[in-house]
């Protein structure tokens, strides 16, 4: 299974252009979509899941491209989108029967599939009442089962941990590395743990640009030697802020110790850190806003 | 002083934020095509077979007639989404944590709705200047007599639709498509109550003040009217009387007064809102309290199994999961089972009353004599599924499950029409009564006329439904239908085919072309919502 993404763009009414000449090559794995809030991320999922036209640029699935027969990509694709809406007066289990039917699933293989789901997503003592009643996490699990139903090649989670609590979101971290052997995941999100926890590739969004593309470790690596702690007394975080981009800070009683990107050491008593992806994103997201900067002068 | 900038605030907000979307513009379309079929004689008022002279005053009462009746009856469906718009999009969360009072919040709501109807009305007041320009037949031009059934008829009338429509919402019961139905029903009501009980104070639309002083009038210029006023689509042609040159309605104190008083009772009512309305508190809803179960033993069955094992340590540890693989066989669901899921969820929701009232209307349908069976049985039995006809094709709009349901495969080729044979299926069921009957009676052409109207009415739904996403046009649209069709036997009209008579056939023709292309409609509609820009 491959999917390939070429060229794409989006331009929305208004000259608003949310994607810029992407591309991508994904094979079996998970891809961890970064980006800041408007990078373009739930676009592009839209456009991946068939929801939305792209304004130029092509997508392919094994060679099909999809905007000609998205019923190719369709039966075999799995969406969980940013916002969704359920029916209110069916239960979990009504729901994902008729989410089975809609995508044509035989009863039986539906109904077994359905009643691991629900036991995976930790619904099964709640399947029987009304989604009208339940909380924002309990729907996003029932999202999640749905998106599983028809046992996906494409899995297109658009910020899937929103409102779960911390054990739902490691479970679902868990259960995404498991599914992702034999087919393509892509989880877009704007937390960088999320990532770091299951993605085998990277892609960094920004602005609607394709910024990195790239394996953690070779992301990792990117910014290694160039991540120190500097301890500052609070007046002077001010100018160190104005001088390195600062990732991180932690008051202690000897200062503020300071994460800082940098690609020498910021003084004497700056100490080399281990670079975490977080890091790599930031650096990422620093050298465009360096780039753009620098064309505007 | 606070109030009134609070109250100015929302009304502001809420007028913008409606005035900026697409619909606004087709309200205002709406309201053009209103003045051109009035000021191109397809409206007009009758005085019996005649006509008054186009003055400015004949032209100002004709148009702000039309408006007044037009706009007070679908300007409810436009604004009646003034509360639901802050429920829908949370706003309504943020501003209950606000010092907001209730009726502060309704108040500004009252008059950003009436400027959304009073901008309809200006439109059509610009359509009437317009239309003395080029169709008066009387050189003198009047502006107060042109203008004064807009300010003191139609204005007040529309006040009273703005403030009903949020009553409307903040009572639970009419909050939804019971509501929609019920205001045809109202309206009607208000429009003919004062003429029934010959109480002109209960006159909110200003109908009856103006009528009897046109028939007043007639009858002192035209030779043989004694009485006749109508106001209405012109299919007949009518006779101008050019004696009648009439100047306008002469309003006294008490009139006018009488008038204004309309805006305080609208005003009242928005305040009487403010008693029901839940402050978005989602515990005040409609939804029953929830009924928690026993939890279901359901252990994975062995076989072909991808094995997940949750790491972490929970309060009840989940136990590992057993996700079966599902094999390309498994992706042949049959066509029947989408349909019977589409019915289920059509009818979920239905409490156990509305069966008892569609069985005893099936039954009824059986037993009664043929005429009244196909006749009012079978047009009651058609009206009753109303709501679940008027979710289908806004379903996905209403509850924002698009994006689940547009990113499966299928949709135009299996989706759609399993939702319209849920939907035939409804009417076939409600109506098999009258059926059975004509079948029995050998009425073939009847017989054809019921099978035509089962099939419109899911069809209009659909189409509709996919274009607005909302059920409000069909709620609205059928409701007028099926009073002015079934329930007064106008010819063409009448769904059932029970009014049409010897050409019974011909309109079953009609209405079965009509049906394939409102599915047409849906049909492309859906293909532009799986394809979006």
């Amino acid at each position: 299974m491959r999917l390939v993404v070429d060229n794409l763009s989006k331009e929305y009414r208004g000259k608003v252009q949310a994607l810029r000449r992407v591309k991508l090559t994904l094979e079996a794995g998970v891809l961890g979509l970064l980006g800041p809030n408007g990078a373009g991320k739930s676009t592009l999922m839209r456009i991946l899941a068939t929801i939305t036209q792209p304004s130029s640029g092509r997508v392919l699935w094994n060679e099909t491209e999809i905007a000609r027969d998205p019923d190719v990509l369709r039966a075999v694709l799995g969406y969980l989108p940013q916002d969704f809406g359920v029916y209110p007066n069916l239960n979990a289990l009504e729901f994902l029967e008729y989410l089975a039917a809609v995508r044509g699933i035989a009863a039986a293989a539906a109904r077994k599939r359905i009643g691991e789901l629900l036991e995976l997503v930790n619904l099964t003592d709640a399947a029987k009442r009304p989604l009208g009643g339940y909380s924002g996490g309990m729907r996003q699990r029932v999202g999640i089962a749905q998106a599983l139903l028809n046992d996906p090649q494409l899995l297109i989670v658009d910020e899937p941990t929103a409102g779960l609590d911390p054990e739902e979101r490691m479970r679902f971290r868990n259960l995404l590395s498991e599914l992702s052997g034999e087919r393509v995941v892509i989880l877009s999100t704007h937390i960088v743990s999320d990532v770091e926890a299951v993605a085998t590739e990277i892609a960094i969004l920004s602005h609607g640009q394709l910024l990195a593309h790239d394996s953690p470790e070779s992301l990792l690596a990117s910014v290694s030697g160039r991540v120190w702690e500097v301890v500052v007394p609070s007046a002077d975080l001010g100018a160190l802020r104005l001088k390195h981009l600062v990732s991180s800070t932690a008051h202690r009683t000897d200062g503020v110790h300071a994460r800082v990107l940098a690609d020498a050491a910021p003084d004497r008593t700056a100490r080399s850190l281990e670079p975490s992806l977080e890091d790599a994103y930031l650096a990422a997201l620093s050298r465009q806003r360096h780039s753009t900067n620098g064309l505007a002068t | 002083m606070r109030q009134l900038r609070v109250i100015f605030a929302i009304a502001r907000a809420d007028f913008l934020e409606r005035a900026r979307r697409y619909s606004f513009f087709l309200t205002l379309l709406f309201a053009v095509i209103l003045g051109y079929s009035a000021a191109t004689g397809k409206i007009t008022i009758r005085l019996g077979d005649y006509r008054g002279v186009y003055t400015s005053a004949w032209i100002g009462i004709m148009v702000a007639m039309v408006t007044t009746c037009f706009v007070s009856l679908v300007g409810f469906y436009v604004v009646k989404n003034a509360v639901d718009c802050d429920r829908q999009t949370g706003v309504g969360q943020i501003l209950a944590t606000t010092p907001l009072s209730k009726s502060s919040y309704l108040v500004g709501k009252f008059f950003s709705n009436f400027a959304v109807l009073a901008s309809m009305v200006f439109i059509l007041a610009l359509s009437a200047i317009v239309m003395w320009f080029f169709a008066a037949e009387d050189p003198r031009f009047d502006l107060w007599a042109l203008v004064s059934p807009f300010l003191l008829v139609a204005l007040p009338a529309i006040a009273l639709t703005a403030s009903l429509a949020l009553l409307f919402e903040s009572l639970p019961v009419l909050r939804g498509g019971v509501g929609n139905v019920i205001w045809v029903f109202a309206w009607s009501l208000g429009i003919g109550l004062p003429e029934l009980t010959g109480l002109p104070w209960l006159d909110a639309s200003g109908l009856m003040t103006v009528s009897e002083q046109m028939m007043a009038a007639a009858r002192t210029t035209i030779p043989g009217y004694t009485h006749g006023f109508s106001l209405g689509i012109n299919l007949e042609p009518v006779t101008v009387a050019q004696t009648l040159r009439y100047q306008g309605i002469q309003w006294s104190k008490e009139e006018v007064f009488v008038r204004l008083i309309w805006f305080c009772v609208a005003f009242v009512l928005a305040l009487l809102a403010a008693l029901f309305f839940d402050r978005f508190d989602p515990a005040c809803s409609l939804v029953p309290l929830l009924r928690r179960r026993k939890p279901q033993d359901q252990s994975p069955e062995a076989g072909d199994v991808l094995t997940l094992a949750a790491s972490v340590t929970t309060a009840r540890p989940p136990a590992a999961v057993h996700l079966t693989l599902l094999a390309g066989a498994a992706h042949t669901g049959a066509f029947g089972r989408l349909f019977a899921a589409e019915l289920r969820l059509a009818v979920k929701g239905l409490r156990w009353w509305w069966y008892v009232v569609a069985a005893g209307l099936v039954a009824a349908q059986f037993f009664a004599p043929l005429e009244l069976s196909r006749g009012p049985l079978l047009g009651v039995a058609w009206i009753w599924p109303i709501l679940i006809w008027s979710a289908m094709g806004a379903r996905e709009s209403r509850f924002g499950t698009n994006e689940l349901l547009f990113s499966s495969a299928w949709i135009l080729r299996r989706q759609l029409p399993a939702c319209w044979f849920a939907g035939v299926a409804v009417a076939l069921l409600t109506g098999i009564g009258a059926a059975i009957r004509l079948f029995l009676a050998g009425q073939n052409a009847s017989l054809m006329a019921w099978l035509a109207g089962a099939l419109f009415l899911p069809s209009f739904a659909l189409a509709l439904g996919i274009w607005s996403g909302s059920s409000k046009p069909y709620e609205g649209l059928l409701t007028a239908l099926w009073y002015i069709g079934p329930m007064n036997r106008t010819p063409g009209l009448d769904f059932t085919g029970a009014a049409n008579g010897p050409i019974t056939l011909r309109y079953s023709v009609i209405y079965l072309a009509l049906s394939a292309a409102l599915l047409t409609l849906a049909f492309f509609g859906r293909a532009r919502q799986l394809r979006s820009d």
